[in-house]
């Protein structure tokens, strides 16, 4: 046989398939005529007509039999047994409105979720990089376990030591640093600076003019900025023309030479690129010579051919010598360490947990749901028992009872896969929100045709699983069912069994999620619970960045930089005066400050030095968060004054140079004696690089802690200078308000532009939105976890009842007789409670147990609650109870209603 | 009639030879025409019944060995008639080709009498 004869022919009876009627009528007329011709040779041979005809008929082997085997021919036998089926399986389905509803909706809850959150992690987790050979590239990370130490970045000299590795192809380096991006309504922008090897480095090509290359390095070059595709869309509209436009950054500008394609930023969202020039500190000594000055990230691509555990070992080799040949820069109580993690696994590490919880959470409510499917298609499969059986009867072997089987629940999973992709297409949305939280990748989350995919793989093998879970009558089984009466005949019990199984099973995995949910929700009221260190919450905050930090052109070194934004300062502090001189005038301001932080934002950690307690080499130095405050800051923000004095308006430049501490700054570094007198200072080779001063001051007063960073973070030890004696790097206001300090916010900007037009206004938010920020993640998870459980429990209770009165429904002769033989309604009540709540008791302690076991990997999703919290426990092991009981409780009393009479005559 | 014990049952895939064949040596033809040309050329000891001939008719007209159209019967009835297309032709002269040689593989190995141990 010929390939195209083949082809041809395939071809031919799929069209076949479509073609009606008209063919049927055509093989009628061809089969008539051979017939009438063979009728006619026989009447030439002598028969009588009606012989002739009878004979011929005979010779034929039936013309219906021949028509169904051209008919087989001409089209594709099984595919059209499936359309029936298909066409069949609409029918039943259609007649059983209930069953159908409940299952696609079960179904659809449980494929939704796990769409939903596999698209997530198929975004954030597997999707491939849009960088060149993306998984040869490789994050490096520095850490100690000082707070804050958890990355350090790479100094100048370490950067160049890595180098000598020679699995590490190449380096990418690249500091975080922020600029004012000037213009109509100027925002403050993070920036990277690069070196010339980075985009190549790290596999990134432009999709508009060109990206930084060598040449763009070092001192003495024009600054160019190479724009980040969503920033270059979100701020610039896609201008097609922009390359070579200028940027205006804190003051300089900056031409762009292209943008880069869409890539996600790590570990810090950035708007744009730029080179090192930008900064003359980058490109000063000090940065070049100081090894603890960390400043830089770095991402290395392997060299051709090494491996990632080669690149590990060697690394660790060099930078076992670096701490070797450097003591200083490595105290040894602080381990010192450096790890190389796959960059795309770098990318997806915070989000990680988060997103492997829920998927769990989500497949175990998916479990659950099929559990309840498995049990009503159990139950209805005892009442299509006779239907099937006398279907097997008539010849349909169990092959083709399977396949009709299967039809129909793949016609029901795939409703449920559509149902599931609607709710996964809204769910998704919401999850984008969650993602962005903890991943650079969020925008490549969508529901794309891998995640299609993963629903119709789901609903395939769900139908699969229900189409062999249903009992499938065998060849002669038409007799024993005829025996037994038509009435149930095989597998009673052990269907019984795998349906309390799965009853006992759905109670444990809700008791397992309702736990998870249960904790992270008292993780939330805790963290309300937590107090700011503020008295008060009727604050307006916002910061406002004056100075600019552009190196002015020809300043060439840190001296003449610092003496460039010293001067700059006067005008600054001025126009910090006059905005907060306008603000206060507003009416329902009762108190304004100013410092270099809002309060509840974490600051920068500085080493400092203690007078009279020197620091031996190989011992960590003294940290705590730099802050600056003027006379009115702790006032306004509420900050208790715990001993000693505020800032006075004497404590001028030039004045006697004192400090504020906070109490954790007062335990640690003090204990067991009294810090106001005492004398501190800053230190540290990172005082090089800036104009602070590393004088002695003296410690005035202590005031009360404040939860920076976050509601769940441990206090940090703070010093706050005053505002008048310091550089003005930043300013932050603190507003005071005797109403609700939100409606302030127009009037405040408004003078803050009038003052200075091109100063971008940031983070204006209440202390109340600041407290809700710092809650809204694990919220978000405490919420998707919740309802998780609780549709968990919904479906899990409908599956108690539903197998519960279906057990009823079966026994009712047999509760006819006890009630006929003296059993009163109690007792039945007790008997049908007693059986749910068994499966109910057993269940509870499976799914506390694993509870039990499981909620570890919790904890670091926890605050101020136990992994294994008893309240927790007892109260989701109470409610579940609770449900499980009112579930059981209604096949019970329709049970304890059985009219015996009736009951037995229904026989 | 011949002896019933004679009769043989078309053994599958020779039936499409030998319509090709008969069509090839006829020219166009009706079923019932190449039913009787089969069975007179077997001495009537292959018969073949509709739901025999026209499936294998059908699926020779499918791959495009034949094609059918309606025309006048000899004795003015309306039949549809067979004729071999040139990929038809090609396809006999294959199929031939490889029958004789099925045979004489086929007779070869009868042929030889049982060999001593």
């Amino acid at each position: 046989m010929s390939i195209f004869g083949t082809l041809r022919g395939t071809l031919a009876r799929l069209t076949g398939l479509a073609a009606g009627h008209s063919r049927d009528a055509e093989l009628r007329e061809e089969l008539e005529a051979h017939l009438e011709m063979a009728t006619a040779e026989n009447i030439r041979r002598g028969m009588a007509p009606d012989e002739a005809r009878r004979q011929a008929l005979l010779a034929s082997g039936g013309l219906t039999l021949a028509s169904e085997a051209v008919h087989a021919q001409r089209t594709i036998p099984w595919l059209e047994s499936i359309a029936a089926d298909v066409r069949y399986a609409f029918r039943t389905l259609r007649h059983a409105p209930a069953y159908t509803a409940i299952v696609v909706v079960t179904l659809g809850l449980g494929i939704g979720a796990n769409t939903a959150i596999f698209s997530v992690i198929d975004g954030v987790l597997l999707k491939a990089l849009p960088h060149r050979d993306a998984d040869r590239l490789v994050y490096l990370r520095q850490s100690t376990d000082a707070v804050d130490g958890g990355n350090l970045g790479f100094s100048v000299p370490e950067v160049t030591d890595l180098r000598a590795a020679r699995s590490l192809g190449a380096i990418a380096e690249y500091s975080p640093f922020s600029f004012t991006l000037e213009g109509e309504a100027a925002i403050r922008i993070n920036v990277g600076l690069v070196t010339g090897n980075f985009f190549e480095t790290m596999g990134l090509a432009p999709i508009l003019g060109r990206l930084t290359k060598p040449s763009d390095d070092g001192p003495g070059v024009p600054p160019v900025a190479v724009l980040t595709e969503q920033f270059w869309r979100t701020r610039f509209g896609a201008d097609p023309n922009i390359v070579g436009k200028t940027v205006k950054l804190d003051g300089r500008a900056v031409p762009v030479i292209g943008v880069v394609q869409a890539a996600p930023w790590f570990p810090n969202r950035v708007d744009a690129f730029l080179n090192m020039v930008i900064s003359p500190h980058h490109l000063s000594a000090q940065m070049i010579q100081g090894r603890s000055h960390r400043m830089t990230e770095i991402v290395a691509r392997l060299a051709p051919a090494a491996t990632l555990d080669q690149a590990r070992t060697e690394v660790g080799g060099i930078y076992e010598r670096m701490r070797r040949d450097h003591r200083e820069s490595y105290d040894s109580t602080s381990h010192y360490r450096v790890a190389l993690i796959p960059f795309k696994e770098a990318l997806g590490e915070r989000a990680r947990t988060t997103l492997f919880l829920l998927m769990a959470a989500a497949a175990f409510v998916l479990i659950i749901s099929a559990a309840n499917v498995v049990n009503l298609t159990l139950m209805r499969g005892v009442r299509r028992e006779a239907e099937l059986v006398v279907r097997a009867a008539l010849g349909a072997g169990v092959g083709r009872l399977r396949r009709l089987l299967l039809v129909e629940n793949l016609m029901l999973t795939l409703a449920g896969a559509v149902l599931g992709l609607g709710i996964a297409f809204g769910g998704v949305k919401l999850l984008v929100g969650l993602a962005a939280r903890y991943s650079p990748r969020a925008s490549e989350i969508g529901v794309d045709f891998v995640v299609l995919g993963f629903a119709l793989a789901l609903s395939v093998v769900l139908a699969l699983l229900l189409s062999f879970v249903a009992f499938v009558p065998g060849e002669g089984t038409m007799a024993s069912l005829v025996n037994a009466g038509f009435r149930r005949m095989a597998g009673t019990l052990v269907r019984q069994r795998v349906q309390r199984a799965l009853v006992v099973a759905q109670v444990a995995v809700s008791v397992v999620l309702l736990a998870g949910a249960g904790l992270l929700t008292r993780t939330m009221m805790q963290l309300a619970e937590v107090h700011t260190g503020l008295q008060t919450e009727q604050l307006l905050t916002f910061d406002v960045t004056l100075m600019r930090f552009g190196a002015p052109a020809g300043a060439t070194d840190n001296a003449s930089f610092f003496r460039s934004i010293l001067a700059a300062d006067v005008h600054v502090k001025q126009q910090y005066e006059q905005m907060m001189d306008e603000i206060r005038a507003l009416p329902g301001v009762t108190q304004v400050g100013i410092g270099s932080t809002t309060p509840l934002e974490a600051a920068q950690l500085w080493p400092i030095k203690i007078d009279g307690r020197p620091v031996a080499v190989g011992e960590p130095m003294p940290q705590a968060d730099w802050r600056t405050a003027n006379t009115t800051y702790f006032r306004a923000s509420g900050i208790p004054l715990v001993a000693g004095r505020e800032f006075a308006a004497t404590d001028r430049p030039g004045a006697a140079r004192v400090v504020v501490i906070n109490r954790t700054f007062a335990e640690r570094y003090f204990p067991n004696e009294d810090p106001i007198g005492k004398r501190v200072a800053l230190t540290g080779e990172v005082l090089q690089f800036t104009p602070l001063s590393g004088d002695w001051r003296t410690i005035v007063g202590i005031v009360g802690n404040t939860q920076d960073g976050g509601l769940d973070k441990p206090p940090r030890p703070v010093m706050f200078f005053p505002f008048a004696q310091e550089l003005s790097f930043a300013g932050s206001f603190v507003i005071r308000s005797d109403s609700n300090p939100a409606l302030l916010n127009p009037a405040a900007a408004r003078i803050v532009r009038r003052v200075a037009p091109t100063a971008p206004i940031e983070h204006m938010m209440t202390v109340a939105q600041i407290k809700d920020q710092s809650i809204a993640p694990r919220r978000l998870n405490a919420a998707l976890i919740s309802s998780l459980g609780i549709l968990a429990v919904i479906i899990a209770t409908v599956g108690i009842a539903g197998v519960l009165a279906f057990s009823v429904s079966t026994r009712t002769q047999e509760i006819g007789i006890r009630m006929s033989l003296g059993a009163n309604q109690a007792q039945v009540e007790r008997m049908i409670l007693g059986e749910g709540g068994t499966l109910l008791a057993i269940g509870l302690v499976l799914g506390l147990a694993g509870a039990f076991f499981g909620a570890s990997i919790l904890r670091g999703m926890l605050f101020g609650v136990a992994p294994r919290d008893p309240t927790t426990f007892v109260v989701v092991a109470l409610a579940m109870a609770a449900i499980g009981i009112v579930a059981c409780w209604i096949p019970a009393l329709r049970a304890a209603r059985i009219d015996p009479a009736i009951a037995m005559r229904s026989t | 009639m011949p002896d019933r014990s004679e009769k043989l049952e078309v053994q599958q895939g020779t039936l499409a030879l030998m319509i090709l064949k008969t069509l090839d040596v006829l020219g166009p033809l009706h079923g019932y025409g190449v039913a009787r040309r089969i069975e007179e050329t077997s001495k009537n000891r292959l018969t073949l019944n509709y739901g025999t001939l026209y499936p294998a008719l059908l699926k020779l007209e499918q791959e495009g060995f034949v094609k059918a159209e309606w025309r006048q019967s000899e004795n003015n009835r309306r039949a549809k008639y067979y004729s071999l297309t040139a990929a038809g032709r090609k396809q006999l002269a294959r199929e031939t080709r490889e029958w004789h040689q099925t045979a004489e593989l086929i007779a070869a190995f009868l042929a030889p009498k049982r060999e001593a141990p």
